[in-house]
């Protein structure tokens, strides 16, 4: 589908003596690339993949709708270039899971923007599982609030199970739902909170344009209401910045004393190889790549790639566990997916519980059944019939998609498949990772609350994660990858992490890692607001280090 | 039931695009874009419920609204119609906005309209299915009025706002 550049005129050499190069423009880099460059720094970022033409959303829409087209067709996923290796004994449809173009995999995200609590940066000391964060809530609340006002959250001030925190959110909470409000009913008879979920949508406070109520957040919003990182890549360039896109950076290269990065070497679309020199480098290409970047970065002092004297490289990787409750409403309308947003509703009342310990996040999905459109595309039928197999197939389900943590562990990593290389002749990633009893517990709790909340409101459940798996891909979560962490962790101890609490690397003087593969426990909260958090942060040090 | 030109122009201003003007439209502007237009809405009267009658105006907003790819949509749009009449003259003996709406039906019953693949990219049928009927599919089920028919004034694909939910006695 059509992109904004020519890939041909396009002038793709290096910027002239940048202070900082942001490799990556989802949010990771992007939020990061606008806060240096209003502060006057003078920043340049290397994306893989395209600018999207924001008029081709509605197309994207339509594919997403069309029952027969795959989730990776909408933002152009795929082929060559994508290539990865799955060592997992589950499925990971990992080019269903990342886009590459300006804006990241936020492109194609929910937007909901929980913040990690307290207890996420300290499950060593409080349970005695995974490991503590170096930096605690209080660092990083300040950044929180930077990052939602920044994207503009829609939250619940009041709500019961929520961290602490000191100002509102930048917008009034999304409006109940039908079935936010049959949940909430159940909740009462069960003594189980119901509550809004913070959510990256416009309600009109912001300057973008408003939530229309396409109710396909989750793959492609085609308002823009939806916050997605392009927005701030934007603004980055209205601040100066410079964006060359579809120039996949290859290696970083190192000076002979091997203590700073000297060079990120890109390709451009008709294979030439340029190196762009900085005084300060951010990996910021997404949990998935940036480990693989840094292991192809291997060099004579660095034979295990940059980045990893602990040898930790690639390690601790995480994702959420979770899974989906789907139940039916006989002789009752649910009112699916008039609302808009996907997600507005959801429970956090598991979160902190003492057993099982695994952190959940229960979030109420307004859009539990594939769309009108898409039922009528994929039947056969026509006219009055089509009309009735559409109504008898719409419109009395509920349902829930659920967040769990999932503990790091050194043998889940990401690590090269020399076997099979992309189309720039690079091995491709190797993701092996599996779910450990911790997820697996949490999930189980999650699911069996999730069923009696179905069942409180008069529901059968008729879809409850791996029992009666149907053959629909609306409901392929099940299959993870969607909340990537860990990998490049955070520590204090350089023999046991790859960043320190600012994101540098300890090993390279220069370089700056961000994204969620830095977390060092997984929590149960989406991961990105944390991610935009910690980028903010590492913007601050930045800035003050390119001060001094 | 008439289509109005709001149910389809809607969904395209909401997203931000202006719509059809100076948009050469496929009735009026010249005589050879007339025969589409009726191959367009005879297609639609007999996908669209009995109830439902598709006037040239929802088609003209929703076919020729299009926002991107316009010129490679209308030649998609050109080879479909041709690939269609090709298929009503094998099966009935005429062009397929000529046939009656039973002969219509059964143009579409008795090929893989409908049954086979829809592609973007696939056979002379796959290519009709998906730029043609599935276009005219979302248009309609993703319109109020289609959604109406179900009971959901706002679905999926369609930007009526958002927010709605009536309250739980209701
Ligand atoms: C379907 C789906 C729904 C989701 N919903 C939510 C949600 O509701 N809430 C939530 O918190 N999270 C959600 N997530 C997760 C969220 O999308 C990610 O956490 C977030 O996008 C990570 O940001 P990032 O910038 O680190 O990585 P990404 O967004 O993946 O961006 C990385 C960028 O780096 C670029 N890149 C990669 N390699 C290179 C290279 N070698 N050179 C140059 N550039 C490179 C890529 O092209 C890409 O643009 C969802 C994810 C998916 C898949
Ligand atoms: S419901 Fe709102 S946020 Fe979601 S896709 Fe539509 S306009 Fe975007």
């Amino acid at each position: 589908m059509s992109t904004n550049e020519s890939t041909t005129t396009t002038d793709r050499t290096p910027v002239d003596e940048p202070d900082v190069c942001v490799i990556g423009a989802g949010p990771a880099g992007a939020l990061l690339s606008h806060s240096l460059a209003k502060r006057g720094h003078d920043v340049v970022i290397l994306e893989a993949g395209p600018r999207f033409d924001k008029e081709s959303r509605v197309d994207r829409m339509k594919l997403q709708i069309h029952p027969d087209r795959e989730v990776n067709e909408i933002w152009d996923m795929g082929g060559e270039r994508d290539e990865y290796t799955n060592s997992s004994e589950r499925p990971l449809p990992l080019n269903k899971r990342r886009v590459k173009g300006v804006g990241g995999t936020s492109l194609h995200w929910g937007s909901v923007t929980p913040r990690f609590r307290p207890r996420d940066f300290e499950m060593q000391t409080r349970h005695g599982v995974g490991k503590d964060w170096p930096i605690s809530y209080e660092d990083i609340r300040p950044y929180y609030a930077q990052a939602e006002q920044e994207i503009g959250v829609a939250g619940p001030d009041d709500a019961p199970h929520q961290p602490p925190r000191e100002e509102d959110y930048p917008m009034d909470q999304l409006p109940r739902s039908y079935s936010d409000k049959l949940f909430a009913k159940a909740g009462e008879a069960l003594d189980i909170d119901v509550q809004q979920e913070p959510m990256a949508i416009n309600d009109g406070t912001y300057d973008r344009n408003q939530c229309q109520g396409y109710g396909t957040c989750e793959h492609v919003c085609p308002s823009g209401a939806k916050y997605s990182a392009d927005i701030h890549v934007d603004k980055a360039e209205e601040e100066g910045a410079t964006v060359l896109t579809e120039v996949p950076v290859q290696r970083l290269e190192h000076g002979p004393d091997g203590e700073e990065v000297t060079a990120a070497v890109y390709e451009t679309p008709d294979g030439t190889t340029h190196r762009q020199e900085a005084d300060t480098f951010v990996a910021a290409a997404g949990a998935y790549e940036t480990p693989r970047l840094l292991l192809l970065s291997e060099s004579d002092q660095y034979p295990n790639g940059l980045a990893n004297s602990s040898g930790t490289l690639g390690k601790y990787f995480m994702d959420h566990g979770g899974g989906f409750v789907i139940g039916l409403l006989p002789d009752e309308e649910t009112h699916v997916s008039e609302y808009g947003p996907v997600v507005s509703g959801g429970v956090f009342q598991f979160y902190d519980e003492e057993e099982p310990t695994g952190g959940i996040n229960i979030m109420l999905v307004n859009v539990p059944e594939p769309s009108v459109a898409e039922v009528a595309i994929g039947s056969n039928k026509i006219g009055d019939a089509l009309l009735d197999q559409v109504e008898l197939q719409y419109g009395n389900t509920l349902g829930m998609s659920i967040v769990t943590e999932m503990l790091p562990r050194e043998d889940n990593t990401i690590t090269l498949d020399e076997s099979k290389t992309d189309d720039r002749g690079n091995p491709v990633p190797d993701v092996d990772i599996s779910d450990g009893q911790y997820v697996k517990d949490a999930t189980e709790k999650a699911v069996s609350e999730s069923t009696a909340l179905i069942e409180e409101i008069g529901g059968n459940v008729v879809f409850s994660q791996g029992t009666h798996t149907p053959d629909a891909d609306y409901i392929e979560d099940t299959k993870g990858g969607y909340h990537p962490m860990g990998g490049t962790r955070m520590g204090e101890d350089p023999s046991e992490s790859v960043v320190d609490s600012t994101l540098k690397t300890h090993d390279l003087d220069n370089l700056y890692i961000s994204g969620g593969g830095v977390f060092v426990t997984g929590g149960g909260s989406n991961p990105t607001l944390t991610i935009m958090a910690l980028s903010l942060k590492a913007a601050d040090h930045i800035h003050e280090e390119l001060r001094s | 039931m008439e289509l109005t030109r709001r149910d389809a122009v809607t969904a395209l201003t909401a997203a931000g695009i202006t719509t059809t003007a100076g948009c050469a439209g496929l009735t009026g502007e010249t005589g050879s874009d007339a025969e589409p237009m009726e191959v367009l809405v005879s297609l639609a009267d007999v996908l669209y419920p009995s109830d439902i009658e598709p006037t040239p105006e929802f088609i003209e907003t929703f076919m020729y609204g299009r926002i991107t790819d316009e010129e490679s949509y209308r030649e998609e749009l050109t080879a479909g119609i041709e690939t269609l009449n090709q298929l009503a003259a094998d099966e009935q003996g005429g062009a397929f906005h000529t046939l009656s709406a039973d002969q219509r039906r059964s143009v579409i019953e008795n090929t893989d309209l409908r049954t086979g693949p829809s592609e973007p990219d696939g056979s002379d049928v796959a290519r009709v299915n998906y730029y043609l009927l599935d276009e005219l599919l979302f248009a309609f089920y993703s319109s109020p009025t289609g959604g109406e028919l179900i009971g959901n004034t706002n679905p999926r694909g369609f930007p009526g706002g958002f927010g709605y939910s009536p309250s739980l006695e209701q």
